[in-house]
């Protein structure tokens, strides 16, 4: 078993959209996703991340985050166990945030640093 | 969706730590409370900080799962983004310390005390029930304005419901609370008789809204359902509270007596079914109960009020086991009883469907006569519906038929629609197999 980080983008104006009935109905599925993920045993670890722009530090020279060219910025992460990238996709297909309209980067943690 | 391959958990799981219309509730509690605090001219405001409260809860227990204490979570977060707000924007200047000081102690610890937190927040959500109802404001603003603050629904929520476009729903709001800063209505409760008339006004609207989700011509069911449950529970707000009074509980019985027949309304098509074909097995007994456990209450006092009739009506249908158990003859002298305190052609008309069961269909059909010239009835397909069905129980058949078509001129919903072109298909082909 490895582990990989699922990074969620989107474009948090997209949810101003909803109604709070709406919102409600999104928040179960996330909620449901990770209850599931849960008791499946694979959900390792998750955080929201601040929505502000972050630092980013270059030599000695630490500006303000990345402002990417799209709307989508990254709010989040969920940490899951697999065994391979295939299973890890296979694993976030069902995630909520696909159907709201976000991206889900995947990327494995380095087998050097997982521990047995 | 499919599952994830894993398989060893359910795939809809059961959330737990959520709480049915938890958001949408909690939405209209606190920007009564807001309200309240920044004065009815900034209404706006309250709003669009409890919705920026929500989108952020959306966004953190997406990853952390739902708090113990949501509700808590909620008005804190709504507290310190108003907070911000006054700051920033100077909104409220003359009240802006009194303000800063009420949302600042109120942040600073989580009160033990909930139990008067939430008897505060119901106290404001109350007299925001009541301004939205001030008779200034026209029946249909007042249903847009409660749903919209207390009821926490949104602009295209409510414009499904009335199958009205979002920019007219819209447009009606703006007014309305135009209407609220110019007229300066206030959230301080009338006394004495204004009370009472006050009160008259809420119930009227309620009473309404409760009529638009249920019979509404148009709209989306399940958003017709919800209006009827948020008129319910609005009702309740009202009955358990210090305006409390009989016909309010009257009013609450009648609306969950009725309400409970709705899952039983439609079939799987979605095709309208009528009481007698009802399965009532389907009725909602949770409902059921609350509406008799509220007509008792009603029955407190001497005060007979059209809603303790109309309670009545429905209990007895809900009474029934089936339809031929109804007994028709106390439904009839109901509807005499309700016909006498509220004279209305549509009160005539169901009336009629009465004398049908009792006296038969040539007196029911005699009843419908004064009702012919009446302007409330006149594009209301219900009337050459009714007729319709008396004339083929005394089986004229040409007659019926043109009653049905003339219904189906007239203005109702694809349900209702189907419901009349079945009735003409097996006028035309009388096949005894297909009833």
């Amino acid at each position: 078993m490895s582990s990989y980080f699922l990074f969620l983008y989107d474009d948090p104006t997209g949810w101003t959209k909803l109604s709070p009935e709406e919102m409600q109905k999104a928040l179960e599925k996330y909620v449901g996703w990770s209850q599931k993920a849960t008791s499946a045993g694979f959900l390792r670890g998750s955080h929201r991340l601040a929505e502000d722009a972050g630092r980013v530090i270059r030599g000695a020279k630490v500006t303000d985050g990345p402002y990417s060219e799209t709307k989508e910025i990254l709010g989040g992460y969920f940490l899951i166990a697999a065994d391979s990238y295939d299973q890890a996709v296979q694993r976030s297909l069902d995630h909520p945030h696909l159907e709201y309209g976000g991206t889900i980067e995947i990327r494995a943690v380095h087998p050097m640093h997982e521990q047995k | 969706m499919t599952g994830s391959g894993t398989g060893s958990g359910p795939e809809v799981a059961q959330v737990s730590g959520s709480v049915e219309h938890l958001f949408r509730h909690e939405s209209g509690r606190i920007v009564s409370y807001l309200t309240r605090l920044l004065g009815p001219e900034h209404m706006d405001l309250a709003e669009e900080v409890v919705q920026e409260a929500l989108l952020n809860a959306l966004q953190s227990w997406s990853y952390s799962g739902i708090p113990t204490n949501p509700a808590a979570w909620l008005l804190q977060v709504a507290r310190n983004s108003a907070l911000d707000a006054i700051r920033h924007r100077r909104v409220a200047t003359d009240k802006e310390p009194a303000l800063v000081a009420e949302l600042t102690s109120a942040s600073r610890a989580p009160r033990p005390d909930d139990v008067i937190r939430d008897a505060n927040l119901r106290d404001d959500e109350l007299r925001m029930i009541f301004m939205c109802c001030h008779p200034v404001l026209s029946p249909e603003a007042s249903i847009a304005l409660s749903l919209k603050t207390v009821g926490g629904f949104s602009v295209r929520e409510i414009a499904s419901a009335f199958l009205a476009d979002e920019a007219t729903i819209a447009q009606r709001l703006v007014r309305a609370k135009r209407q609220i800063r110019d007229k300066g209505l206030s959230l301080e409760l009338p006394s004495g008789f204004d009370l009472r008339k006050r009160l008259d006004s809420v119930l009227d609207v309620l009473y309404l809204m409760f009529n638009e989700g249920y019979d509404a011509h148009q709209g989306e069911e399940l958003t017709r359902q919800d209006l009827c449950l948020e008129a319910l529970r609005l009702a309740q707000l009202v009955a358990v509270s210090s305006m409390g009074a009989p016909r309010v509980d009257a009013l609450v019985a009648l609306i969950a007596l009725q309400a409970a027949r709705l899952p039983a309304r439609t079939d799987g098509l979605g095709d309208l079914v009528l009481l007698d074909q009802q399965d009532r097995s389907k009725w909602d007994k949770h409902l059921i109960r609350l509406g008799f456990y509220y007509l008792d209450r009603s029955i407190a006092g001497k005060d007979v009020s059209p809603f303790h009739v109309e309670a009545a009506i429905a209990a007895t249908h809900t009474r029934a086991a089936t339809m031929e158990d109804t007994d028709w003859a106390l439904v009839l002298s109901l509807y005499d009883q309700l016909l006498q305190l509220k004279p209305s052609p549509v009160v005539a008309l169901n009336r009629s469907v009465a004398i049908a069961r009792v006296h038969g269909a040539q007196a029911a059909l005699e009843a419908l006569d004064p009702l012919e010239g009446e302007l409330a009835l006149k594009s209301y397909y219900l009337l050459p519906a009714v007729r319709g069905q008396f004339l083929a129980e005394l089986g004229r058949q040409e007659p019926a038929l043109e009653d049905f078509r003339r219904a189906l001129a007239l203005s109702c919903n694809t349900p209702e629609r189907r419901f009349l072109e079945r009735k003409i298909a097996q006028l035309e082909q009388p096949t005894p197999y297909r009833t």
